[in-house]
C-alpha cells in the first residue's frame, strides 16, 4: 500500500505578524516548521504503516527550497521517501492551484498510491480547503476531521472515527480516498537521533513545473481564482495598560488605586 | 590596583518611600513577602519597603543604620534557602529596579553587553535579547544608547545569556548575588563568568562601580575601599582554597582576585548589587537528545566517555536515574497528555540528556564521533529522542520540569497526613574522578536504608540532586541524617556542600562541614569589614 501524505512548511509562531505595507506575512526572524496537523496525518500513516507492512509512506509538498526541513522532519517520523513540487512557476498560488499542482504531481510521481492524508488545516492560513479541493480534482471520496484510522479487513477501504460539533462519527469509504487528520487525542510523536540522521540519506526529489502534465496558465498566480488582496492584524485597542511581573497584591493595589481614581468605586 | 573609592549617592527622603509598617499589616496585605521557594517562615519583621532607585535605597540604608535595625534583601524570591526571609528588622525589595539600561559593544573584548537593573528577571531579559527589542532603551536611552542599540539590531547574528538557571523568573540581581547555575554551566561555567561589571552598594548607603578586569587583589590578599570621608576600610580575603567543583558555598577567593568576584556569590552579606552588566554569546542551532541507557551504571560509562572525547562539545549534561524514568512512566500511564512525550522505553533504565550544535539545513550530518561514543558504552542512538525546532525543544525542557514538578506532588499529598513532611534534595558536588564513588555511596546507603528516592540533575558536574521522598517522619528524620552523611562524603572527596543552591539560612550547619572555624572567621572578617555594622542580610551564611 503506498500513502501519501502531504504536508506544508509553517511559521513556528501562532500570532503571525503582517507587514502592515506590502500586506505580507512577516517571515524575517521566524523559524519555519512542519504544520502540526500535518504532523498528525503522518502519525496516522504511520500508525497504518505498523499495522500493514508493507506500506509505503511518501510525504509531498509544494513550496521554496527551504521546505526541504519540513520534508526532512517527516523522513525522521518514519516517511520513506519525500517529493519538494518547487518552482518559480508556482508562487503565488491560491488554494485551488496549490491543490491542482499536488494532484498533478502526486499523478506524476505516486500513480498508484493508494490514500492520500493530511492536515485538517495549516495553521498559518487556516483555510482548510487544499484537502477537500484535492479530492475533487482526483475525484476521489473524502473523510475530513479523522483523529482514528484503519483499514477494513480486505484493506479496500479505509474506516475512520471523525470529529463533528456533536461528538464522533465513524466513516467509511472505498480507497483511494482523501483523509484529512484533527488533532485527538494524538500525542507528538518524537524522532530518535538514528532518526534524524537517517532522515538525511533518504530519498527526497524535486519536482518542477516541466515535470506536470498542467499547462502554465494554471500555475501559480496565474492560475488562482482568488488573490490576497490584504491581509491585516485585528485593530488592536490601544491605551491600556499592563500590570506585569507584580505580586497578585501589588497589582490589585494598583488596580483598586486605578478604579478609584477613574471614580469607577 | 587594589584601592577603590566609593561614590556617594544623594539621599532620597526616607518618609516618602513606599512601604508597609508592621508585621500584622505585612503579613495580612503582602503575604508572599514572607518567604521565599524555600518556604522557610520568618520571624515578625517591621518593616517592609519597595525603593524606586538608588536614592531611596541609601536614603533605608542609612534610617536602618541608625534605628539599629537590620535590613533583609529580596529580589524576585525564587531562592532555596531562605536568603530573603527576614528574621527580624525590615525586608527590601528591590523589584521596581526593573530597567534595561544599554545594549553595548565592547570592542576590547569583541562583544555585546547588556547593562540593567537588578531586578530584570531572566525570562524578560532573555526575550528582549533574543527579540533585539528593549523598550526601556527605546524609550529612555540616550542618543549614545539608542545608536548602539540600532548597531544591535542591525548585527545579522543572534545572541543569549548564557546563564540558564532553570527558574526563569529570577532577578539578574539575584542570580549574581548567588553565582546562579544550571544545565548549561556544564559548557559555559556558571553565572560569575558572564558578569563583566556591577553597581552594588554598601550598607553605608555609598556605592562601589566594579568593571570586571580593573580590581586585583593585592600580593597580600587585600583590598581597600575609601569611603567618601577618606576610611580606608581594609578588606583581608579569606586563605582557604575553592573546591574544584562548582560551588556557591563561602565567599570566593583567590590569590590576586578580581574584585568583582567577592561581590559575586556572596548572597548580598557585604553589598547589595543595584546593577549587572552581562556579556552576551552568539546563538547557535542546537540538538538535544535524551539517550536512554540500560542501567544508572551505564549512563555513568557514558558520561565519562563523553566529557574525556575532545571531538565532541556539549552545552549541558543531565541525568535521570533509572528510578526517576519509573516515577515518570507512572505519571505517564496515570497522565499521558501532562507528560506530553511518547512512552518511555520498557527497556530504559536511566537516561542522559545533552545538547550540541547542529544544522538542520544540513543535507548530511555527520556524528560519527557521537555515535560511536555511544555505541561504545553498550547503548544505541535509536534509544533516544532528539529535538532541534524550538517547540521540540522546548517539549524536551519539560519533560526535565515534570520530574522535580512530580515529586512535589508526591510530596504534597503525603504532607496531608504528615504536615512536618518536606522534600529532601541535594546540592553536592564532587570533582569529576570522584563521580563513581560518590554514586555508589548515594544508591548503597539509600538502598540499605530503605527510603523511596530518585535522582536526577547535572551529572556532567557532577552535581546530582538525590530527592529523597519521605513517606512518614521517621523516614523524614533518616532522611536528614543521610543528608549530612552524604554531605561529610562530599566534603571528604574535595567537593562543596552547596553547587548552586547557595547557604542562607538553611545550610549554614552545612557551612561548618566545609570550613573549619578558622576560616569561617576569615569569612565573618570580610564581612564585617565592608558591613562593620551587621546591617545587611541578617542569620545568612553566619549564625546572627
Amino acid at each position: 500500500m503506498k500513502i501519501v501524505v502531504c504536508v506544508k512548511q509553517v511559521p513556528e509562531i501562532t500570532d503571525v505578524k503582517v507587514n502592515p505595507e506590502t500586506g505580507t506575512l512577516v517571515r524575517e526572524g521566524v523559524t519555519s516548521i512542519l504544520n502540526p496537523f500535518c504532523e498528525y496525518a503522518l502519525d496516522h500513516a504511520v500508525r497504518l504503516k505498523s499495522a500493514h507492512k508493507e506500506t509505503q509512506i511518501i510525504a509531498i509538498t509544494m513550496g521554496p527550497p527551504q521546505a526541504r526541513t519540513a520534508l526532512f522532519r517527516c523522513l525522521e517520523l518514519g516517511t520513506d521517501r519525500a517529493l519538494l513540487v518547487s518552482d518559480r512557476k508556482f508562487a503565488g498560488a491560491d488554494t485551488w492551484a496549490t491543490a491542482l499542482t499536488l494532484a498533478a504531481a502526486i499523478k506524476a510521481a505516486v500513480p498508484d498510491f493508494n490514500l492520500i492524508l493530511m492536515g485538517k488545516q495549516a495553521i498559518d492560513g487556516d483555510t482548510a480547503q487544499v484537502g477537500p479541493e484535492l479530492a475533487e480534482i482526483l475525484s476521489l471520496p473524502q473523510i475530513t476531521y479523522g483523529v482514528e484510522m484503519q483499514l477494513t479487513a480486505n484493506k479496500k477501504r479505509i474506516r475512520v472515527k471523525r470529529e463533528s460539533e456533536n461528538g464522533y462519527e465513524v466513516l467509511e469509504a472505498r480507497m483511494p480516498a482523501v483523509v484529512s487528520a484533527s488533532k485527538g487525542e494524538l500525542i507528538r510523536r518524537m524522532p530518535s537521533f538514528e532518526d534524524v540522521l537517517s532522515a538525511r540519506a533518504k530519498d527526497l526529489c524535486t519536482i518542477s513545473a516541466a515535470d506536470l502534465d498542467l499547462d502554465e496558465t494554471e500555475l501559480g498566480l496565474q492560475g488562482s481564482f482568488t488573490q490576497v488582496v490584504n491581509v491585516f492584524p485585528p485593530a488592536q485597542k490601544i491605551g491600556g495598560t499592563k500590570l506585569e511581573g507584580l505580586e497578585p497584591e501589588v497589582a490589585a493595589r494598583r488596580i483598586a488605586a486605578y478604579l478609584r481614581d477613574q471614580k469607577f468605586i | 590596583m587594589h584601592e577603590i573609592s566609593t561614590q556617594l549617592v544623594p539621599l532620597a527622603d526616607f518618609d516618602k518611600i513606599r512601604r508597609a509598617e508592621g508585621f500584622e499589616r505585612i503579613s495580612s496585605e503582602y503575604p508572599t513577602y514572607l518567604t521565599d521557594e524555600s518556604k522557610l517562615s520568618p520571624e515578625p519583621f517591621d518593616y517592609l519597603f519597595f525603593p524606586m532607585d538608588e536614592a531611596e535605597l541609601a536614603a533605608i540604608f542609612k534610617q536602618m543604620s541608625a534605628r539599629d535595625i537590620q535590613v533583609t534583601i529580596a529580589g524576585a524570591r525564587t531562592g532555596l534557602v531562605g536568603g530573603c526571609v527576614p528574621p527580624k528588622g525590615a525586608l527590601v525589595s528591590l523589584e521596581n529596579f526593573d530597567r534595561v539600561r544599554t545594549v553595548t559593544y565592547d570592542r576590547n573584548a569583541g562583544q555585546w553587553q547588556v547593562t540593567c537593573q537588578c531586578a530584570v528577571n531572566l525570562r524578560s531579559l532573555g526575550t528582549q535579547i533574543a527579540s533585539k527589542n528593549f523598550p526601556d532603551v527605546a524609550r529612555c536611552g540616550d542618543s549614545a544608547a539608542l545608536n548602539s542599540l540600532k548597531r544591535f539590531k542591525e548585527d545579522p547574528a543572534n545572541y543569549f545569556y548564557p546563564p540558564d538557571p532553570t527558574e526563569m523568573s529570577a532577578s539578574i540581581g539575584g542570580t549574581v548575588a548567588t553565582n546562579a547555575s544550571g544545565a548549561r554551566t556544564y559548557r559555559y561555567g556558571p553565572t560569575r563568568d558572564w558578569i563583566r561589571g556591577i553597581r552594588v552598594m554598601l550598607s553605608n548607603g555609598e556605592l562601589l562601580s566594579i568593571p570586571r578586569g580593573k580590581y586585583f587583589a593585592s600580593p597580600e590578599g587585600e583590598f581597600t575601599v575609601i569611603d567618601s570621608k577618606g576610611n580606608d576600610l581594609r578588606i583581608k580575603l579569606p586563605t582557604y582554597r575553592m573546591p574544584k567543583t562548582k560551588n556557591t558555598a563561602g565567599f570566593f577567593a583567590k590569590p590576586r582576585m578580581d574584585l568583582i568576584d567577592l561581590f559575586i556569590g556572596s548572597e548580598g552579606s557585604f553589598g547589595v548589587i543595584t546593577e549587572v552588566t552581562a556579556a552576551l554569546l552568539k546563538r547557535t542551532e542546537k540538538i538535544s537528545l535524551v539517550q536512554f541507557l540500560g542501567s544508572d551504571q551505564q549512563a555513568l560509562e557514558l558520561v565519562d566517555t563523553l566529557r574525556n572525547d575532545t571531538r565532541i562539545q556539549l552545552d549541558f549534561l543531565e541525568f535521570y536515574s533509572g528510578n526517576a524514568l519509573d516515577l515518570l512512566r507512572q505519571r505517564q500511564l496515570e497522565d499521558p497528555k501532562s507528560v506530553d512525550m511518547p512512552p518511555i522505553p520498557e527497556r530504559a533504565g536511566a537516561a542522559l540528556f545533552f545538547e550540541f550544535s547542529f544544522d538542520a539545513m544540513a543535507d548530511r550530518l555527520d556524528y560519527a564521533a557521537l555515535e560511536e561514543t555511544i555505541t561504545s558504552c553498550g547503548a544505541s542512538v535509536s534509544d533516544s529522542w532528539a529535538a532541534y525546532e524550538n517547540r521540540e525543544l522546548q517539549r524536551l525542557k519539560n519533560f526535565r520540569h515534570i520530574l522535580p514538578e512530580t515529586i512535589n506532588a508526591i510530596i504534597a499529598e503525603r504532607k496531608k497526613q504528615y504536615p512536618q513532611l518536606h522534600k529532601l534534595g541535594t546540592d553536592l558536588a564532587v570533582p569529576d574522578e570522584r563521580l563513581r564513588d560518590m554514586w555508589q555511596i548515594y544508591k548503597h546507603t539509600l538502598e540499605t536504608a530503605g527510603l523511596e528516592w530518585v535522582a536526577f540533575g547535572h551529572i556532567g558536574n557532577n552535581h546530582i540532586h538525590i530527592n529523597i521522598l519521605p513517606r512518614n517522619v521517621v523516614e523524614l528524620q533518616k532522611g536528614l541524617k543521610l543528608y549530612e552523611q552524604f554531605a561529610i562524603k562530599a566534603v571528604e572527596f574535595g567537593g562543596t556542600v552547596s553547587a548552586e543552591h547557595g547557604i542562607g539560612k538553611m545550610k549554614i550547619k552545612f557551612l561548618e562541614l566545609m570550613y573549619s572555624q578558622d576560616q569561617l572567621n576569615e569569612m565573618r572578617a570580610v564581612k564585617l569589614a565592608l558591613d562593620p555594622e551587621n546591617l545587611l542580610n541578617p542569620g545568612n551564611i553566619f549564625c546572627d
